[in-house]
């Protein structure tokens, strides 16, 4: 795992004393609440429909025991003893207070945490795979890359004030768990002729507007990466429209001018701007991988235990994979359990779960994108004794990728713009599905729920998306099908006139159908839906 | 008043509206705006002034990239402080254009965006007096500590 350099102790350390000194000029009034909105935002400090909420950074994922610990600490004292973690594996607080901000930040920095650009218009905190360099399919660890960027991005002087939010994900594999085409920037590590380097996507996006992202290049050199970078980021910076919030983001300008035009112009930019000093080399690249060294030592003959327990094997055969280092074992720990909003974390848990990784994960956890957390390294006999401690924190679900692992927005419950409640569609999903063998069935299937069209749900990319509108005051729910965020990425399509709360559950069920009916023996229902197409669903739904 | 990094320096740059303010006044350094750039170029010219140019952040550098030469100065004028693009045009004024004189930001700028104006090629700011301290004060607590060179 990555450790602070005296470099990044400084930076944060800085970083807190300046955002006390802002919050100390809002309240005396030096700063007008338009000048400060940017600034506590790019401290990841939002102001909510109740509350402020402040969202915490966990670069591309990676948390320690130690970390998870002082966030159960900051659960219990500045919040309601609960924490929620993000579809940008983020965590978020929901009810600090202004004044005890500066403090919260004080704390994380000391176990080198942060909440800076988290949110606001610069370049976010960069994602990854969460099984980054413990699948055996990738072609390179893509975590040292998310750090390098970390780096030239935090604090960057030029791309602090953009147009829009900028994200960035990353991934060694060809399957993506990253979902790297939704992203402004998406990175592939690809390896051609033997040598290792990157396939670069831009502009892909949700939103009101939602696009795949288009491929500008086709091989990226290592040592050129920042300066490419930099140089999408500067055309972005000139060109991306600043009169329109809703048609700011990359992925507008990249549809714009058409993916040749975006292409000659970064192109153009990196002839132009490539600075030698952003050049990276083999010596930098390699002390960042050093901190990435798997902490298992050697392979081992360890066996899965035994035993008879029926939830057991369920979660056996659910949420846990197979390690790349043999007999290790990869466990997903489901923050879906039924009747629970998907992604929350209580303090307990937290700290429980923090003992648990020192115990038997090398003090490590990972958080994914479809909020979920991990713990990476189990040695296969470990794994019923793992079970049974997770079982008592209510932590075992097994549905892993299954129908009620469900991706779902803070909705009408927290946030200002939503307009309609998405948390309860999620918790009656849940419910309605919980039983392991109904799930089973149905098999891989993605849901994601958004509470408005901004879609921080992803609901245009889910299996089965589910979007929340207000019409004339009551709320009814727009469904999408054949979205998918991985590999195959794309935008899921409108079945027909959306449902109410009620009418909402059957609809699904009678999509199932359609799916069970029809499909070819194992076929999950994203294939079974492209090959029976959009219009075989409509015509079973409405009729 | 202006500031140049930590200190307040007189600003001999007086801003001209139209060119019959040219004649007229026989001032040393003017400031002009793009705007009048480019419809009097040939007019100021003739004359022998410090000339200073005003660029909105809205504006681009496109019509000005082979007249730099002329200028003293050039103010990036913030039309808000969250308008970032003079960053990249100063950034790309040093990089690309090789341009050596004073660069200068103005309009609404915060003192909290001191230190990237400075980074990317900034030499000064123009701010109200009231808010002198809060300037140096970001100044001061800079340690020069960067992720990037
Ligand atoms: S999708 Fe809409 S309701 Fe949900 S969090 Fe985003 S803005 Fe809020």
């Amino acid at each position: 795992m990555y450790k602070y350099t005296e470099q990044d102790k400084k930076i944060v350390k800085n970083r807190t004393k300046e955002f006390k000194f802002q919050v100390e000029r809002r309240i005396n009034g030096d700063l007008t609440e338009e000048e400060f909105k940017p600034l506590r935002l790019m401290n990841g400090l939002y102001l909510q429909l109740h509350a402020y909420m402040l969202r915490v950074a966990i670069p591309y994922g990676e948390l320690s025991d130690i970390q998870l610990n002082k966030l159960a600490e900051i659960a219990d004292k500045y919040d309601k003893g609960y924490g929620h973690f993000t579809t940008r594996q983020n965590i978020q607080f929901n009810w600090p207070k202004l004044l005890d901000v500066p403090d919260i930040l004080s704390e994380l920095a000391e176990v080198e945490m942060h909440a800076i650009q988290t949110s606001g218009n610069c370049i976010r905190n960069v994602s990854c795979d969460h099984l980054a360099g413990i699948n055996s399919e990738e072609v390179e660890d893509p975590r040292p890359w998310c750090e390098i960027i970390r780096k030239w991005s935090t604090f960057h002087p030029e791309f602090s004030f953009l147009p829009r939010k900028f994200k960035i994900a990353v991934t060694g594999s060809e399957k993506d768990r990253a979902a790297i085409k939704v992203h402004d920037i998406g990175l592939k590590i690809v390896k051609k002729l033997g040598t290792i380097g990157f396939e670069v996507f831009v502009g892909g996006g949700q939103g009101r507007s939602p696009y795949v992202a288009k491929k500008i290049n086709d091989f990226l050199e290592k040592k050129d990466l920042l300066n490419y970078l930099e140089a999408i980021l500067s055309v972005y910076n000139e060109l991306g429209r600043r009169d329109n919030i809703y048609k700011a983001r990359i992925k507008i300008l990249v549809n714009e001018l058409g993916q040749e035009k975006i292409k000659e112009l970064v192109d153009e930019k990196f002839e132009e701007l490539s600075d030698k000093s952003l050049e990276l080399n083999q010596n930098e690249i390699n002390n960042i991988f050093n901190f990435f060294k798997l902490p298992i030592e050697k392979k081992t003959n360890s066996k899965v235990p035994i035993h008879s327990d029926k939830e057991y094997n369920h979660w056996l055969q659910q949420n846990v994979i197979n390690h790349k280092i043999r007999g290790h074992s990869i466990v997903v720990i489901s923050l879906k359990p039924p009747g629970k909003p998907p992604g929350d974390a209580t303090s307990s848990q937290m700290r429980e779960l923090s003992k648990i990784s020192k115990d038997f994960s090398y003090g490590e956890i990972r958080v994914t994108h479809e909020q979920n957390l991990i713990l990476p390294h189990i040695l296969n006999s470990n794994l019923y004794e793992l079970w049974s401690r997770l079982k008592k924190l209510g932590l075992s679900t097994p549905n892993f990728g299954l129908i009620t692992d469900t991706i779902c927005c803070p909705g009408l419950d927290y946030c200002a713009l939503a307009t309609a409640r998405s948390i309860p569609i999620s918790q009656k999903i849940s419910n309605h599905f919980k039983e392991y063998s109904v799930q089973e069935k149905i098999g891989d299937l993605k849901i994601k729920i958004s509470g408005c069209i901004n879609a921080c749900g992803h609901h245009h990319v889910g299996n089965i998306g589910i979007l929340g509108l207000d019409k004339n005051g009551e709320e009814s729910y727009q469904i999408t099908l054949g979205g998918s965020a991985t590999e195959k990425a794309s935008i899921g399509q409108i079945v027909g006139p959306s449902f109410s709360t009620e009418n909402l559950i059957p609809a699904i069920e009678r999509i199932l159908k359609t799916y069970e009916e029809n499909k070819k023996k194992n076929e999950d229902f994203l294939s079974a839906f492209n090959r029976l197409g959009i219009d075989k669903f409509k015509e079973d739904l409405y009729k | 008043m202006i500031l140049q990094r930590d200190k307040v320096k007189k600003n001999p740059f007086q801003i001209i509206q139209n060119v019959d303010e040219l004649v007229e006044m026989k001032k040393k350094s003017i400031l002009i705006t793009l705007d009048l750039w480019e419809a009097q170029k040939k007019l100021i010219t003739k004359h022998k002034f410090n000339l200073g140019l005003e660029i909105a952040s809205d504006q681009s550098l496109g019509p000005i990239k082979n007249d730099l030469h002329y200028f003293k100065l050039i103010q990036f004028k913030f039309i808000t402080f969250k308008d970032g693009r003079p960053f990249s045009l100063a950034k790309k004024l040093r990089r690309s254009y090789n341009f050596k004189n004073e660069i200068r930001g103005s309009g609404h700028i915060l003192p909290d965006q001191y230190i990237f104006l400075l980074r990317c090629g900034f030499d000064s700011v123009e701010i109200e007096e009231k808010n002198l301290e809060t300037w140096l004060k970001f100044l001061e607590m800079d340690k020069g500590i960067y992720y990037q060179p």
